[in-house]
């Protein structure tokens, strides 16, 4: 019997990777920095999930809990791996708690880590209460305290989404696309909607790209149904005049400067490469890209491959992903690690 | 195909002193001249909805400003400053007070439905300046545009009797617009019928401006016409946040 799969980072790929892996019979352990399963979904408590509608803590807490019950999977919580050695099919994981791992193969499923709001200081994050992130407003919507003014704790009349905070911006090295925000904003306009039904809600947008089959129960929905406002304007500034905010920019559709006051202003923030990933790719010897996610090689011929062989990778830690897609590259990066055992072992009987 | 431009100085926004003297400083006429401020607050948030609530600007929310609807525009190809892409957009932003600058070519539509038939969402938008047209009506902007005349005049006769007596329209619709009978063109043509001199038909012709035929049993249809129009009416003022009945 060939040794365990490695698994570092417990969240929807994480959780998919493990699952797979035990699926074929094969054992698998899985080392999470934080005191919980689940990754950003349930840590950063999101509200419902897209596409599925789902609540996080159900779809993810159901993830969690499968692998919570299937007796070939060991998780190691609170600890990181400091030290990784060894050869495919013969790894040795030193972790910081002290414990020893051998493992015959890796897989990275580091994710991402959201993006610090504070690092755009002209859209006023941290000067002003009621300027929040799409994870406050998915806590205030998952907690059930519903969707309210952090300063005074009034409902929201007037709502701002500003899109890209953290994306597509060379000032702050970002030149990425985060790929999920326009959709999870749509998401987000929505739920306020529904909620606040005499709210009015506005979002400021470069270009909408709620991809694939999401432009319709997204993007076109939260227009027609809910009546949200796509103003096509890169905001340049979020003030105050003292009792609301004041949202600055230019409206481009209709070459018009504009001064809007708003009750809240919601930054959907992006995706970050995971800020250990310097150390990541240190003690697992992978190369970075040039954002700084973990480089993956050829997408055509190779399954979930980084630049050490018997180290593999999913889900957002190679670049802004999606639950489901993250899911499935989890899947494949199994398959992937399963086969090199296999032939490692095959080998050997040689 | 040009895309609308506004002017962002208006003249209005130009300001200048005719004597004003600054920390000693003489400035007055063009060396004082500035641009007031063209940053909007004002909105009228219910401008959507009350365009919704009118026929034919059902799906105005739907809009994603595209263009297509401009592009395919037979009235923008020689006016560009008609630009339904445009107004759709003042309209579910509320820029209400944009919107009404532009009241004297929103009219302008000729129905041709090119931009029906290239919305990619379905939109509407001939639908939609059919009801901006009605709105700016409604609201007292605008006055009612002679075909809306001459529509009132022609189906409040057949409300009334089932029946069209062109003669009757054309007199109505002559005195409402406050135009003499003597046309040119209608002296023409009624000197062209009498000279070929159709006995039977000016017989037929001068008994029904006399003696006014209805459709057998129309009291019930009219009774039910009426009620439609007036609920109908009823509707779109109260949508526009008007008293039930406005001035005509």
């Amino acid at each position: 019997m060939s040794k365990p799969v490695l698994i570092v980072g417990g969240g929807p790929a994480g959780l998919s990777a493990a699952h797979a892996v035990a699926s074929s019979g094969h054992s698998a352990v899985i080392v999470d920095k934080a005191d919980r399963l689940g990754g950003a979904p349930i840590l950063s408590g999101y509200a419902k999930l897209v596409p599925s509608h789902e609540w996080a803590s159900d779809a993810i807490g159901g993830m969690v809990s499968r692998v919570d019950r299937n007796k070939l999977v060991d998780v190691h919580l609170n600890t990181t791996v400091a030290s990784f050695s060894g050869e495919p099919g013969n790894f040795t994981a030193m972790l910081k708690d002290g414990g020893r791992i051998e493992a015959g193969a890796a897989i990275l499923t580091t994710g991402f880590t959201h993006f610090d709001s504070v690092n755009k200081p002209e859209w006023g994050f941290g000067t002003y209460p009621d300027v929040v992130t799409t994870v406050q407003v998915e806590q205030m919507l998952s907690s059930g305290a519903g969707v309210k003014c952090p300063s005074d704790g009034r409902a929201p009349d007037r709502v701002a989404i500003l899109l890209c905070v953290g994306s597509r911006d060379r000032q702050i090295g970002r030149e990425w696309c985060s790929k999920i925000c326009c959709t999870v904003s749509a998401n987000i306009a929505m739920e306020i909607r529904e909620s606040l039904p005499n709210s009015n809600v506005y979002i400021y947008y470069m270009d909408i790209r709620t991809f694939g089959l999401l432009e319709g129960p997204y993007y076109w929905e939260s227009q027609e149904t809910h009546k949200v406002k796509y103003i096509k304007a890169r905001i340049a500034e979020v003030t105050s005049d003292g009792k609301r905010l004041l949202v600055k920019g230019e409206d481009t559709l209709v070459k018009r400067p504009i001064s809007i006051p708003f009750d809240m202003v919601v930054h959907a923030i992006g995706m970050d490469p995971n800020v250990d990933n310097m150390t990541i790719s240190a003690v697992f010897d992978v190369k970075l890209n040039k954002y700084g996610f973990v480089e993956k090689p050829s997408a055509y011929l190779h399954m979930g491959e980084t630049s050490r062989p018997g180290v593999f990778v999913a889900g957002a830690a190679t670049g802004p992903e999606t639950i489901d897609d993250s899911i499935a590259q989890a899947q494949a990066a199994a398959m992937a690690a399963l086969n090199m055992l296999r032939a490692s072992v095959m080998e050997a009987a040689e | 195909m040009p895309i609308h431009e506004k002017s962002l100085i208006r003249p209005e926004n130009l300001v200048e002193h005719e004597n004003l003297v600054i920390d000693g400083v003489d400035v007055s006429g063009h060396w004082s001249t500035f641009i007031e401020s063209r940053a909007l607050s004002d909105y009228n948030e219910n401008m959507q909805d009350e365009i919704e609530a009118l026929a034919g600007g059902e799906h105005i929310s739907r809009c994603w400003q595209c263009g297509s609807c401009t592009n395919a525009c037979t009235v923008n190809a020689i006016n560009p400053d008609f630009n339904p892409r445009f107004w759709i957009y003042l309209i579910r932003l509320g820029m209400e007070e944009e919107l009404v600058r532009d009241k004297d070519i929103i009219w302008q539509c000729v129905s041709c439905n090119k931009c029906t038939y290239a919305c990619p969402r379905d939109v509407n938008p001939e639908g939609v300046m059919k009801a901006t047209a009605h709105w700016l009506e409604l609201k007292g902007h605008t006055k009612k545009k002679p075909s809306m005349v001459f529509d009132e005049a022609f189906s409040q006769q057949v409300f009334d009797t089932g029946k069209i007596e062109d003669g009757l329209v054309l007199r109505q619709f002559m005195k409402r617009t406050g135009q003499p009978l003597t046309q040119p063109w209608l002296v023409a043509l009624v000197m062209g019928l009498v000279r070929r001199f159709p006995v039977f038909y000016l017989m037929r012709l001068g008994l029904a401006t006399v003696f006014r035929p209805r459709t057998k049993g129309w009291i019930k249809a009219r009774a039910a016409i009426h009620e439609y129009v007036e609920e109908v009416e009823t509707a779109n003022r109260k949508a526009l946040g008007l008293d039930a009945k406005g001035a005509e």
